[in-house]
């Protein structure tokens, strides 16, 4: 009778990543549906199964440790290769990961290996019978897609942040596990793992985009369009083809149509009017924001949340108000 | 050096769609097609890989694309950036099982002798960032997936993938599967020159051996209507509310 | 010369001969040179309006006299060089044929009046001729400098002729052995100047005025359209890379150029410190030209001559065309190469890949959905094509609304007052809606033919299958391209832009005004865009529309306006390229308008807006910008 759930549990560095909770919290719900046991499996450098705890917290029973320092890097060959026995050994209803960029290059190895049907992205889902159904997005989060996987063990990858991670204590109970082929014999070889080194995000590539207009009126007001980026952490700093015409910022950081095309989860226009050159190089950023003195200003039809006032005043509150919301999180 | 590129055919997406009346299609009447975007870039990578092989001529990028006969125009277009000839996987009825068609362009990709398969990282349209890996299982070849930066040197791929707030460098030996994600290249514009160049490159057209599905489309459906824009209040008062939302309801903070 | 000897008239008669005969192997070679450009070109059309631009712009300076100084020193220059060119002919006769003399041939005032002429004309070309090396050696006019001038040339030229008059009068005044050598000195002068030509750019002398007949720049056919290529015949080069791409009538234009910097001094981007000079253009076509006429083939126009840099700087505004004395076509070159850069090499500035790729797929330079083109009209109860002929019915006319009034939002404002013009006058309209796409312009000026075809076909297509007739558009580039180059598609209709059709509707009586339009008195400037006015000749319309509109009105003019106008910067596809060279364009223009201390500038094009609206925006000043069609819109009764 397959009734256990498999939750992927990924780290980085000797660190658990909040995916891994995520994947557990998704698993103990299914297990707690069916009546199964969640397995949730870690792998890492010696010193990993130190996290197992946590996994328990967040509801597995069992924690499967691998400890090797060939995992001490992502190992995509034999963490695939081992999944994809576990499985295969039967008796999983479920197999959880979170596309993250470890998730998104693991699943569908494992889903390869396995020959069994595999869904990303995944926002919704029910496990049953001998198959389940998803919800995942697609034309760029236009067209949300349903799919059936018809299969007695299912493969999903959840979009992060689909579940949010919840305590739900179980046993945890430690299993030391091996790699099913010798680690160092993987044809794909991480040689190095390189953290973001505080260095400027790029527009492309930063989950939030800050960034400024005329309205800042000179160019030493930009100090508060970075600082409110710097608030985020995660955040690059943008602007528009006047400002950097008027010299008060490099071309590389021009938004628009002759610029940069970005699509950020969070965009914030600070004294923008929203001229189309401008629009037409972020209108697709997911949650747009605008604060601008102007409330005619074309840029406020096309924000989700716009704020009328003058951005020199109301940046540094909001600078404090994201800091402080950042350290609750 | 035998680059194969598999490339497929997607709608623009600076549209909003209508579903299909059949509810498992989005409404094409009206939409512009062209190569999805990262196998755009894919593309491109294999060009550049090959332009700077020692003797360029000797190496070839081979285009393939599972479809109907519509992919003949997406082929084109990838030839008319400089791939030397392409294969068309004819095959009328959508597919969305990523197995299913990785099983029918592995099949191909066997005869080929590559010493690079190249993928986007996904299709942008039904985005289920599988084919490649499964394809690379099906030919046991190593697979580097999402990078977006590419040396080929000394018979070893030499890749970097973004990771969040990181990045990874990888290496694996030739022949390998890649996938590509954005900031590898941005895809070169075909000049006419090109254009009329492509229309005399081959296309081979062979049947696609599609299996049966065990992933299939149910319904598509529109996600809830984006609010319009919404002024939330006037000057710094506003500043707690608004934070409330980005982390309630918009969920970014 | 009547005491010559006839020993002397023979050495003379060899002496001419030789000057001739030298003269024409130079004409032939020269010839040859330009059979070096392949691109078809025939000029033989229309030769009455050929003969009347020979008239106005070569015989009587129409275009020289654009200068106030320059103009009447070169006017004498060049009319005394037509009446003493008889008497220098007289002289050649007389040396070869002692004695010879018009005056047996017509009658006695009449070679009196010759005579005079004569002594008068010479007086007045040494007198401009003075003041020209006067003006040359101590002025340091801005438009003569350069670095691709000849700069000495035209002192040696310059005191060449004065040495010509000198010597004409000299041996007029003296008798004996002075005369007889000041005559030889003249007469050697004459020939030596007439074989010096070939090697200078004073070949002007001989190439302007065959050049302005064959010039198609003011006319025969539609002015500024350019030449369509045939995308379907196989060639292996797109556009021109090299002199041979382009047409003898192209290459005839570095003959007549005599560097006189009309062009560069009033291109907006050279103004503003661009690379871009259209006269370094011609003269580089000149210089590519000998060398590959000797046979070099190391190089190109392309590239070494001229840079892509000074290829994209173009706004397409047609100032160098318009000022050109001698009708020489700098745009037509610039164009050309830049065909070549994007059809054959793809070659150009990356910022203009998004363009690129939504006018392909989206109909429309700015990656907006096409759905939401006709958003602009939602609750205005304004029908589509498709909605009417689904009821039979037809328009009087269709409004063309174009991709920024579409989607810009500013523009928006001025699709609704033009929509709001033409109900209140009852006009019976339709708009396309979704089925509109972007004419083309800018892909085509932008060099990429292929792209602007499809477009243009597509939207032939689309206005054939409803039959349109007239169309009217608030855009000048939509009004330019639909009127005057989609016929070269098979698409005619008459294309009226709303300055001139809000104008005829007011003269009309069609427009409902206010009654009371005791306004304060109002001080306007009006900014002329290039595709109205310097392509269409449209300048009184929008002024005429704005003194409707508002009687109290004072429409101030720019020191560059109408023909002279100062591009806004957007042309060309310039819109949707980076400018990080110099002065903004837009930045000049708008100091310009500023400067007049008018409170509101007028324009009549969206693209003349975004760029002066951003860079009023960027003054300190309350000075706004209006579209003449909002002004109108204004005042109509409610």
């Amino acid at each position: 009778m397959a009734s256990n759930i498999f939750a992927f549990a990924e780290s980085r560095g000797g660190e658990l990543r909040r995916a891994a909770l995520e994947a557990v919290t998704a698993a103990r719900g299914v297990a707690d549906a069916t009546g199964g046991q969640v397995h949730a499996m870690l792998a890492g450098d010696a010193g990993i199964g130190a996290h197992a705890a946590k996994l328990g917290a967040a509801g597995a029973d069992v924690v499967l440790v691998l400890e090797n320092p060939a995992f001490g890097n992502y190992n995509p060959e034999a963490l695939a290769a081992t999944i994809a026995a576990r499985l295969s050994t039967g008796g999983y209803r479920a197999a959880f990961f979170v596309s993250s960029a470890q998730g998104r290059d693991l699943a569908p190895r494992v889903a390869a290996k396995c020959a069994l049907p595999l869904a990303v992205d995944v926002t919704e889902f029910t496990v049953g019978g001998d198959s389940a159904t998803v919800k995942h997005p697609g034309y760029t989060g236009k067209v949300i897609q349903s799919f059936t996987l018809k299969s007695a063990t299912a493969i999903l990858s959840l979009r992060p942040g689909a579940v949010l991670p919840k305590e739900n204590a179980k046993a945890g109970t430690i299993e030391q596990i091996s790699s099913i082929i010798d680690p160092r014999s993987s044809r794909v070889v991480v040689t190095e793992t390189v953290k973001g080194t505080g260095a400027k995000l790029d527009l492309g590539e930063a989950p939030v985009i800050v960034s400024g207009g005329r309205g800042l009126k000179e160019a030493s007001n930009f100090k508060l369009v970075e600082d409110l980026a710097a608030a985020f952490g995660n955040a690059a700093v943008g602007a528009t083809r006047a400002v950097t015409d008027e010299g008060w910022r490099p071309h590389s950081d021009q938004i628009g149509q002759t610029g940069r095309l970005v699509s950020p989860q969070l965009y914030i226009a600070c004294g923008i009017s929203g001229a189309i050159q401008h629009l037409a190089g972020m209108r697709t950023s997911k949650t747009i924001v605008a604060i601008n003195k102007d409330k005619e200003a074309p840029i406020f039809k096309i924000a989700d949340y716009g704020i009328v006032g003058d951005c020199l005043e109301i940046l540094p509150v909001l600078t404090a108000a994201v800091k402080e919301a950042k350290k609750g999180a | 050096m035998k680059i194969a590129v598999l490339i497929k055919r997607v709608p623009d997406m600076d549209v909003r769609f209508k579903i299909a009346a059949s509810g498992t299609n989005i409404d094409e009447s009206g939409l512009k097609f062209d190569i999805s975007d990262f196998d755009g870039y894919a593309v491109e990578a294999a060009l550049q890989i090959k332009e700077k092989q020692a003797d360029p001529a000797a190496s070839e990028v081979v285009v393939i694309s599972l479809g109907p006969d519509v992919v003949q125009e997406t082929l084109r277009k990838a030839m008319s950036m400089g791939a030397d000839r392409a294969v068309q996987l004819k095959h009328d009825a959508p597919v969305h099982d990523s197995s299913a068609i990785a099983a029918a362009l592995a099949a191909e990709l066997k005869l080929g002798s590559y010493d690079l398969i190249m993928f986007g990282r996904m299709s942008i349209d039904t985005a289920n960032q599988s084919t490649g890996p499964i394809a690379a299982e099906l030919l046991a070849l190593p697979i580097v997936t999402a990078i977006s930066k590419l040396e080929i040197d000394g018979g070893k791929v030499k890749a970097r993938r973004e990771l969040e707030g990181a990045y990874e460098l990888i290496e694996c030996p030739l022949p390998a599967v890649v996938t590509i994600d954005e900031g590898i290249a941005r895809p070169r514009y075909p000049s006419l020159k090109g254009i009329m160049a492509a229309k005399k490159k081959p296309l081979e057209v062979k049947p696609a051996n599609v299996a049966s599905e065990r992933y299939t489309l149910d319904k598509m459906e529109l996600p809830p209507e984006r609010a319009a824009g919404r002024i939330i209040g006037e000057g710094k008062d506003a500043v707690p509310e608004l934070v409330r939302l980005l982390k309630e309801e918009a969920k970014v903070l | 010369m009547t005491e010559s000897s006839s020993a002397s008239s023979v050495i003379f008669a060899i002496v001419v001969v030789a000057a001739f005969g030298f003269f024409s192997y130079n004409v032939q070679r020269l010839v040859g040179e330009l059979q070096l450009g392949k691109a078809p070109d025939p000029r033989w059309n229309d030769l009455p309006r050929r003969f009347w631009n020979f008239l106005q712009i070569g015989i009587f300076q129409k275009k020289i006299f654009r200068d106030a100084v320059a103009g009447p020193m070169h006017a004498a220059i060049f009319w005394g060089f037509g009446v003493l060119t008889l008497g220098t002919l007289e002289m050649i006769l007389a040396g070869i044929f002692p004695g010879f003399s018009f005056a047996p041939f017509v009658p006695a005032p009449a070679y009196a009046f010759y005579e005079m002429n004569q002594d008068l004309w010479g007086a007045l070309v040494l007198a401009a001729v003075a003041f020209a090396l006067f003006r040359r050696i101590t002025k340091r006019v801005k438009r003569l400098q350069g670095k691709e001038t000849h700069a000495n040339d035209p002192l040696l030229i310059l005191s060449w002729i004065g040495a010509l008059m000198i010597t004409m009068f000299a041996s007029h005044a003296t008798t004996g052995i002075a005369h007889e050598l000041l005559w030889w000195t003249h007469a050697l002068l004459v020939l030596g100047f007439l074989n010096y030509l070939p090697y200078s750019k004073h070949l002007h002398v001989v190439v302007s005025l065959p050049n302005v007949f064959l010039s198609n720049t003011s006319g025969p056919g539609v002015i500024g359209a350019m030449r369509p290529m045939d995308l379907e015949a196989d060639n292996a080069t797109f556009g021109a890379k090299d002199v041979e791409d382009l047409s003898w009538k192209q290459l005839l234009d570095g003959f007549a150029c005599t560097e006189c910097g009309r062009c560069t001094s009033v291109c907006p981007a050279n103004i503003t410190g661009k690379l871009l000079s259209p006269r370094k253009i011609v003269v580089n076509v000149r210089e590519r030209l000998e060398a590959a006429a000797k046979g070099d083939h190391s190089k190109t126009l392309l590239d070494d001559f001229i840079t892509e840099e000074e290829l994209w700087s173009c706004t397409t505004c047609r100032a160098c065309v318009q000022e050109c004395p001698v009708s020489i076509d700098q745009l037509s070159v610039i164009l050309e190469l830049r065909r070549n850069l994007v059809l054959g090499e793809s070659r150009f500035p990356e910022e203009i890949m998004p363009a690129f790729e939504s006018m392909e797929q989206r109909g429309s330079p700015w990656a907006f959905d096409p759905g939401d083109r006709a958003k602009w009209a939602a609750g205005l109860d304004i029908p589509t094509m498709a909605e009417m002929a689904e009821r039979n019915e037809r328009p009087e006319v269709l409004y063309w609304v174009g991709c920024m009034g579409s989607f810009d939002d500013r523009s928006k404002k001025t699709t609704v007052a033009f929509a709001r013009i033409l109900k209140a006058a009852g006009v019976n309209f339709a708009i396309l809606g979704q089925e509109e796409k972007c004419n083309g312009d800018a892909a085509r000026r932008m060099g990429n033919e292929y792209l602007y075809q499809m477009l243009a076909k597509d939207n032939i297509e689309t206005l054939e299958k409803y039959g349109v007739k007239t169309v009217v558009t608030a855009c000048p580039h939509c009004f330019h391209q639909i009127g005057n180059e989609y016929p070269q598609f098979g698409g005619n209709y008459d294309v009226v832009h709303h300055s001139t059709y809000i104008e005829s509707l007011m003269a009309a009586g069609r427009v409902p005004l206010r009654e009371d339009l005791h306004d304060p008195v109002r001080t306007f400037t009006y900014h002329d865009s290039c595709y109205l006015g310097r392509y269409n000749d449209v300048y009184d319309a929008p002024r005429e529309t704005l003194r409707r509109a508002l009687p109290m009105l004072n429409i101030v003019e720019m020191p560059r306006s109408k023909d002279r106008g100062l591009c806004c910067g957007a042309g060309g596809g310039r819109m949707f390229m980076e400018e990080k060279v110099g002065k903004r364009i837009n930045a000049e223009r708008a100091d310009e308008a500023i400067a007049t201390g008018a409170s509101a500038i007028a324009v009549a094009c969206p693209f003349c807006m975004t760029m002066m609206g951003d860079s009023v925006k960027s003054r300190d000043t309350s000075v706004e910008v209006f579209d003449i069609a909002e002004v109108v819109a204004g005042q109509i009764a409610t």
